[in-house]
Parts: structure tokens; sequence; C-alpha cells
């Protein structure tokens, strides 16, 4: 190979004769270099880094000792705030002009002064069709939102789909103690202790039915890459937070048929 | 012979009298100079941090390497840590570069950030480390473009018609309702931190818009910040490192005040709007069973949902 594969523009950049700066059109993004290439390669440019906060107090609820039941003001809570972080950051996103926002991290913090308040986050970046398709919206014309990395997103449209939203759906859940008659009576037995699976069952039952009503009524095909967290954010031990997210996808409007996709060769790479 | 490798040899004194004076007058010791210069001519071993996957890719772009650089400023933050972060990277930055230059070189590439983790109070050190390399088809550079990516995407970015020029260091901080120091609760404070405050000991949900507005307007003027040291070097910034924190400080008879102060680090890029990607993607999928996805189903193949944020440092 000879050494001409580097293009003129970026030796002239390299011997330092284009220095005067780009007083607009400065993009910033947490791509890392493979993702970078890929966006571009699926027609895409990244415009900017979009961000979206909120800091919530989370308020208080009783749960009954032996009561297995969702904890409404704890799922509001963590949805609502969620949701409030996804808009600044979308509404950030609409402002830069942007068609959508891949590679969203979602992250939920406990700050360490107040065990009552969290800090919600979400951030990704903003891009722009490079020839100005606009088909690429998310519902109602506003950016669409994708936790999908560079790499997967150019695989998304490969496969014929456009991410449309991030959807998700959240349920807190106060599992139920057992009282101790109960325990007592299965004292060196193996039993199913049914409630325990029930709660669980139900729990993530009601998560699951949250985040693919929000599919549905995005008007979405299906959801890819949905995943479902179980977590406790300083709760006590029987409360378990269920949290499906995923994005939402439709097909591409006139896109590749599924026959004309190219298999994927397989490779077995020897270096270790 | 004065000035050589052989004359400072293992005079301590000598050496030490010799950095302090090349810092003063933002130069090179002589020895450093003589060892960059030799090693640009040819009449030393050149070192490199590559891989030999990425001295090939290298060799094959016409691409040599030359030798191993650096940049060390250890800084005390006297009045603000925020701004001293981005101080202390571009005095390493500054100081990487000279010795690129002495190196003759036309870019220094896999360029790392480091600093010790050590308990020394209100400072920090700030260490770049990278290797020098040569375009065959350029002469000697006078200002090296400064990439923290390894070589082997190096070479793929300048493929794309992309080059990673420098870094960019973007940092904002506030205090919110801090008494007697303005800020941003000296215009807002006041009425809205003691509903704050009162929102916190509720018991029912609530957003805290004071503090989430806050929290963001900083965040923001630190991308913002990025944007503008990016905009000095290049037209685009790959940010692979951010970190934030949000601390409150209780005080009498008052709302408690807040500091917030963040910082984002990035690679910044130069390239041209809309100049795609012309490689062609092989898809493959790698049969090795740490790689495959068919595995661990279980295991989240996306970025979505994290515990916490990331303060790592790195490259992109």
């Amino acid at each position: 190979m000879a050494d001409n594969q580097i293009p003129e523009h970026a030796l002239t950049r390299l011997a330092g004769l284009r220095r005067e700066g780009h007083p607009d059109g400065i993009f910033t993004s947490d791509f890392s270099v493979n993702e970078f290439l890929l966006v571009r390669k699926s027609g895409f440019e990244p415009i900017g880094l979009c961000v979206g906060s909120c800091i919530y107090h989370v308020g208080f609820q009783f749960a009954g000792w032996s009561s297995s039941v969702e904890l409404d003001v704890l799922s509001t809570a963590m949805y609502e705030a969620r949701a409030l972080a996804m808009e600044r950051m979308r509404e950030e996103a609409k402002q830069m002009g942007a068609d959508g926002i891949v590679g969203v991290r979602l992250t939920v913090k406990r700050l360490e002064w107040d065990s009552k308040v969290l800090e919600f986050v979400a951030i990704g970046t903003g891009i722009v069709h490079a020839k100005g398709h606009t088909g690429f919206k998310g519902p109602k014309g506003e950016p669409f939102t994708s936790d999908l990395s560079g790499q997967d997103f150019w695989t998304l449209l490969q496969a014929g789909y456009r991410p449309l939203e991030m959807v998700m759906g959240s349920c807190v859940y106060h599992v139920a103690r057992r009282g101790a008659f109960a325990s007592m009576g299965t004292i060196g037995r193996n039993v199913e202790l049914t409630n325990f699976s029930i709660a669980l069952y139900e729990a993530r039952e009601l998560a699951m039915e949250r985040m693919q009503l929000e599919a549905t009524q995005a008007g979405a095909e299906g959801v890819v890459g949905a995943n479902l967290h179980e977590g406790s954010h300083g709760w006590s031990t029987h409360v378990i937070e269920f949290f499906a997210i995923g994005t939402a996808v439709v097909p591409i409007e006139g896109g590749s048929h599924a026959e004309a996709i190219p298999d994927p060769k397989l490779v077995l790479s020897v270096n270790s | 012979m004065t000035g050589t490798a052989e004359s400072f040899g293992h005079d301590h004194a000598a050496r030490n009298a010799a950095w302090e004076e090349a810092l003063e007058r933002d130069g090179l010791p002589e020895f450093v100079t003589h060892r960059l210069e030799e090693a640009a001519a040819g009449r030393g071993a050149w070192v490199a941090t590559m891989t030999p996957a990425e001295l090939l890719l290298a060799r094959s772009h016409g691409i040599r390497p030359v030798a191993t650089v650096s940049g060390t400023c250890w800084f005390h933050y006297g009045w603000s840590w925020t701004q001293g972060h981005a101080q202390g990277w571009h005095e390493a930055l500054d100081r990487l570069r000279r010795e690129a230059v002495a190196a003759g070189a036309n870019a220094v590439v896999d360029v790392r950030m480091r600093t010790l983790r050590h308990r020394i109070t209100s400072s920090m050190d700030y260490t770049l480390i990278g290797t020098a390399v040569r375009i065959d088809r350029l002469p000697p550079g006078k200002d090296p473009v400064i990439a923290t990516v390894p070589a082997l995407e190096f070479v793929r970015l300048l493929e794309a018609d992309i080059v990673p020029v420098g870094i960019a260091v973007g940092a904002s901080y506030d205090w919110l309702n801090r008494i007697g120091y303005g800020g941003y609760g000296g215009i807002y404070g006041g009425q809205t931190s003691w509903q704050t405050q009162w929102k916190m000991r509720s018991w029912t949900n609530q957003p805290l818009h004071e503090l989430t507005d806050f929290w963001e307007r900083i965040r923001r003027e630190a991308h913002a910040d990025l944007r503008a040291a990016a905009g000095r070097q290049g037209n685009g910034v790959l940010a692979h490192t951010q970190f934030g924190q949000l601390i409150r400080r209780e005080q009498d008879k008052q709302p408690p005040a807040y500091l917030g102060r963040h910082i984002v680090i990035g690679t910044v890029v130069d390239t041209r709007p809309a100049a795609g990607f012309h490689h062609e993607i092989e898809q493959v999928i790698d049969m090795r069973d740490d790689l495959s996805p068919l595995t661990d189903p279980n295991e989240p193949r996306h970025s979505g949902y994290e515990a916490d944020i990331q303060d790592e440092e790195g490259g992109i």
C-alpha cells in the first residue's frame, strides 16, 4: 500500500498550513473514533453534546410489612425525573437543529449530602443528516432519541430500521416480608416462596408493559436493545426498582429488503 | 563539550539547574534537545509506544516513529480549582509540543493524559506522554498536532480526512446562594433557595427546579467553554472525559449554598464538514467466545444505563 491514502486536506492540515480556525460550526461529541466514523458512514454529522439533567427530591412512601405492592410515589419519581432529564436534553437538541440524538446515556446518582435527592442526567450527541434528509426525525417532528452507540446506529440502519424514541418503564415494588408462621412452616423443606415469585413477576411485568405502551404510542414497530435493570437507590432491602429501557424503531420508508441485507461473514480472529 | 548528555552525566545538581532554567524560559534542557535531535536525525534508536500492528499500519502510510515525548506540570490551584485544571493541562500540552518540535515531528500520537493519585492538597500533576512521528511526505514540523488517539486510530482518522489536532479543556464552576459572594444566588437566591429547602424536607415527589437549572447551566457553560477552546484549533471535539461535582455547604441562618463544578476534556479534530467515510465496511461475527453476543445475552450491548457518572481518564 502506498502512502497516498492520506488525503491532501489532511496533509495540509498536518503541515500546519490551515490554522485560521473555524469561528462557527464547531461540533462537540462524546463519540469514540469508531463511533464517529460509523455515524459519518451512515450519512450523519455530529453537531453537539446534548445534556439534560434533573435534580429530584424523592418523596416518602410507607409500605406495610407483609404487603407486596407497587410503591407509586417511588415509581412516579423515578420515571418522572428521567423523563424530565430526557425532555431537557431533547429541547437542547431541538435548539441545535438536530435530527436526533444517539448514544444517550442515562445516569442516576445519589447526592452524598441528602439521601432523598437524586440527580438524573441524560447525555448524548446530537446529529444531523449531512444531506438534509428530513425523514429521520422522531415523533411529531422532534429529534429522535436513542441509546444505541454509533456502531449500533449504523447497523440498525443497515437492517432497514431507524430509531424513533427511547422508551422506558419503571416500577418500584415492595416485596412482602414473610410472617413468622409462614417461615416456620417451611423450615427444612424445599419449597417455592410463591409470594416472592409473584412479586418479582408482577413488578417486571408492569415495567415492561409501560415501556411497550410507550413504544406503541410513539408509533413504533418494535423496540431494540431492550434491557431490564433491577436496582435499589438507597431503599430498604425489600424495595426493588425494575426499570425497562430500549430504543423504539420503525422501518425506513423504501428501506432495503431483507434479502438485500448482506449476511455477516464469520471470522475467527487469532490475535487475543 | 558542554551541553551534551556526556557532560551532564550523573551530575544531579547540574541537571536540576538545567531543568529549572529551561522551565523558566519555556524551553528544554540541552540534553533533552540533544537526545531528540539525535533521534530525529536517525542516529539513535527510535522509541515508540506503538504495538507491532500499529507500526505496520503507520509504515504502510508513510509514518515513522521518532521518539517518546512528554510534558509535565504540577499545578497548585491558588484561586480556582476549575480554572487550575484547564491551565495545568494547557501548560503540559505546551511542554509536550516543545519536545515534539525538537524531534522535528509532524505529529504526536497516542498521547496519554496521566496524573498520580496523590493526596497533596489543592494541587495535581498533569502529565502527557506520546510518540512523536514524522510523515515522510512532509518537511519537519514547526507546529506538530497532538493526537490523543493511538497510532492505529490516527491513521484511520487521517484516511477519513479527519485530523486530530490537540486537546481542549472546558471548565466551569459557580456558587448558588453563597451569602456575600454574589454568583448565581446573588441574583436569584433568597426566596427560591428557601423553597428548595422546604421541598427537600417534604414528603412528596418534587423536582428541584432551582438546583437543576443551576447545575445544568454550569454543565452547559463547561461545554460552551470546550467548544470555544476547540474552535481555536479545529472544528470539532470528541469529549472523552467528563467530571462534575455538586457540593453543599451549610450556612448560618440561611439556606445552604451549593458549589457546582464541571470539567470536560476532549480531543480536537479538524475535518471538512460532510466529508463522509468511504471505506467499505464488512460485517463480521467474531467466533471467539468472549466476543460473541450470542454467549452472554444478559450483558448490555449498548451504553444505555449506568449506575453512576464516569470520571475516568484516558484516550478517546
